[in-house]
């Protein structure tokens, strides 16, 4: 019974009629301007996010590296990699003639990479992969992935590769986490409650600027949920969990 | 593995059953919160048929609500995410509920088929609407004539002609049930000339000149907001099935000898053991159901994995015929009018 539904409230699609049109315009259209000031002034920001953001990607990597020895050759590769993405993102700022502003970019990072050296200085390697096996790398998979879609066509090309790789090292992470669950899950819970609001925090700092490039905060928030909750469930947790460990995402 | 991919009738409703869930992240969010949620996979189901074979499928809640038709792009990412979630999971057939196939539709949402890593393979998906067109020329046949309408002398509207469920009915009103007349109403006048040409039949009518006429209105279209609807000047009596989604005919239609019948809903001859279709709040929860979930239970029964309805008039009668001979042999019949007591009040 969708008795819930009263015709006089429904809404219907003939009264979206306006927004369905639009809708069929190609994506193309939506692309933004990419020679404005304005443009290239929210892209100084945010390329310096994600030139920083693949430098304490590679830095984490090979600390991580140092509490599981024997994933060494593993590890060094994908830190590796994550420098060949900071060279691409470097190349697509220079593409448009624009000077990364990493100051604000080491602030921006700089409550995580607190909270990722602490727990390095413990050995908490479970803390040490969900800030950045988790969270940081849903966090950039996500931002990539709603990037490809109103980028440039050079910067487009580039992050269209990252990705690719992204995909790749989520799983590392999942892996080692999925076979110790019983043992870290407790671990696991604690540090998302105290990392997990930190994304979102920088999410909603990053939201402005990344509207002029036409990345929408919504759909930047939607793409981390899935990416984490997809993490979350590879790792074997369930849908309770996960969504308990979600909430610190809304408190 | 079949597949459903619904959402809930609104979003309070939509709170109420995540908080049931345990999903207290989303049940505590605003509707901000409820555009970013990720599709949830809801559930996991083992299905028997008459025939004795078993078959697995997964409800998929695409987290969006009726709230969100007005912001187009949200409603795009819900269909289009709950659809990739649908393929990682590897299920080979699953049916757009509610909603989901009409923003597919409206949204021209065929254009985005890669998403993130997953190319969407169309195949693995079906509106289905055949299955619904077919309940819904069943439960006429079979309930008309129990209130008293003679099919052959009677006149049949269908309100909604051009859309794809609607002209399914309409070509197999005219060829399969000999009924007198055939009245055909919908918005555009161009697809509704093509089709009383494809049918060579059916007269072209305005909502207003064909109420009063007919003595069966199938609504397949959604209600306008707007629409105000004298009782009195319907025939008595009078069989309506509401074949349209979200199912609220039944507000602006009560009166003596106005039987409102809910289409496009079948009934498993057998309990389910599921707890999805509390949350589409179905009367019997246990063997109700749309029939375009039927559809995929169907397709998945008759290893038929293709996306059988696709596209707009694309049903033919073969077609119908098939998922219908399909339906009844599995175990699924049309809801009639004895499940809704309440209207049977003469």
């Amino acid at each position: 019974m969708h008795n819930e539904l009263k015709i006089t409230d429904m809404q219907t699609l003939e009264s979206n009629k306006k927004t369905i049109d639009e809708s069929i315009n190609p994506i193309s259209l939506d692309l933004p301007d990419f020679t404005t000031d304005s443009y290239k002034d929210a892209y100084s920001r945010i390329n310096a996010i994600v030139i920083e953001g693949e430098q304490e990607a590679h830095d984490n990597y090979i600390s991580i590296a140092t509490l599981i020895p024997n994933e060494l050759e593993e590890l060094t590769k994908l830190a590796r990699m994550e420098m060949k993405h900071k060279k691409g993102f470097t190349a697509c700022g220079r593409n448009l003639g624009v000077v990364a502003d990493m100051d604000f970019a080491k602030k921006f990072f700089s409550k995580l990479h607190g909270n990722f050296q602490v727990a390095l200085e413990k050995g908490n390697l479970t803390t040490c992969l969900l800030i950045q096996a988790i969270l940081i790398e849903a966090f950039a998979i996500s931002a990539y992935n709603v990037y490809i879609r109103v980028a440039d066509p050079f910067a487009k090309k580039i992050t269209e590769g990252v990705v690719k790789d992204e995909y790749l090292h989520l799983n590392y992470g999942q892996e080692w986490l999925k076979e110790n669950l019983s043992t870290c899950k407790e671990e696991l819970m604690e540090a998302n409650k105290v990392n997990l609001p930190l994304i979102k925090k920088m999410l909603d700092e990053v939201a402005d600027d990344a509207s002029v490039l036409a990345m929408d905060r919504e759909e930047l928030m939607e793409e981390f949920m899935i990416a984490y909750q997809d993490t979350l469930m590879e790792i074997g947790l369930d849908n309770r969990e996960i969504a308990r460990m979600a909430m610190a995402a809304i408190v | 593995m079949f597949g459903l991919i619904g959402h809930s009738t609104s979003f309070e409703d939509a709170k109420r059953k995540a908080s049931m869930l345990g999903f207290d992240h989303i049940a505590d969010g605003d509707l901000d919160v409820w555009c970013t949620a990720p599709p949830q996979l809801v559930e996991n189901v083992e299905v028997k048929s008459a025939t004795g074979i078993s078959i697995e499928g997964s409800y998929i809640d695409s987290c969006f609500v009726p709230e969100m038709l007005s912001r187009f792009k949200t409603a795009r990412r819900k269909v289009l995410n709950a659809m990739e979630l649908a393929q990682k999971k590897g299920i080979s057939i699953t049916a757009l509920g509610g909603f989901t196939s009409i923003i597919f539709e409206n949204f021209n949402l065929l254009q985005h088929k890669q998403i993130r890593n997953t190319s969407l393979e169309w195949e693995r998906f079906t509106t289905g609407n055949t299955h619904t067109a077919w309940v819904i020329c069943k439960q006429l046949e079979i309930n008309a004539p129990r209130i008293g309408i003679d099919l052959k002398k009677a006149t049949v509207a269908v309100i909604g002609a051009t859309g794809d469920i609607g002209s399914a009915v309409c070509r197999w009103l005219i060829n399969k049930t000999g009924i007198s007349e055939l009245l055909m109403v919908a918005r555009q006048q161009e697809p509704l000339a093509l089709l009383q040409k494809e049918l060579d039949g059916g007269t072209i009518t305005s909502l207003d000149e064909a109420l009063p006429q007919a003595d069966i209105v199938v609504w397949v279209a959604s209600m306008p907001k707007t629409i105000e609807i004298d009782t009195d000047n319907l025939k008595k009596p009078c069989l309506m099935i509401d074949g349209g989604y979200p199912k609220n005919l039944d507000e602006k239609f009560q009166g003596e000898n106005i039987y409102v019948l809910k289409g496009g809903i079948v009934e498993f001859f057998n309990d389910i053991g599921w707890n999805m279709m509390e949350l589409a709040e179905m009367q019997n929860p246990q063997r109700e159901m749309f029939a375009c979930f039927a559809e995929a239970m169907i397709l998945e029964f008759e290893k038929c994995h293709t996306n059988f309805s696709w596209g707009r008039n694309n049903i033919s009668l073969e077609k119908m015929e098939f998922i219908g001979a399909a339906s009844l042999k599995h175990g699924f019949s049309a809801i009639g009018l004895d499940k809704q007591p309440k209207v049977l009040t003469v």
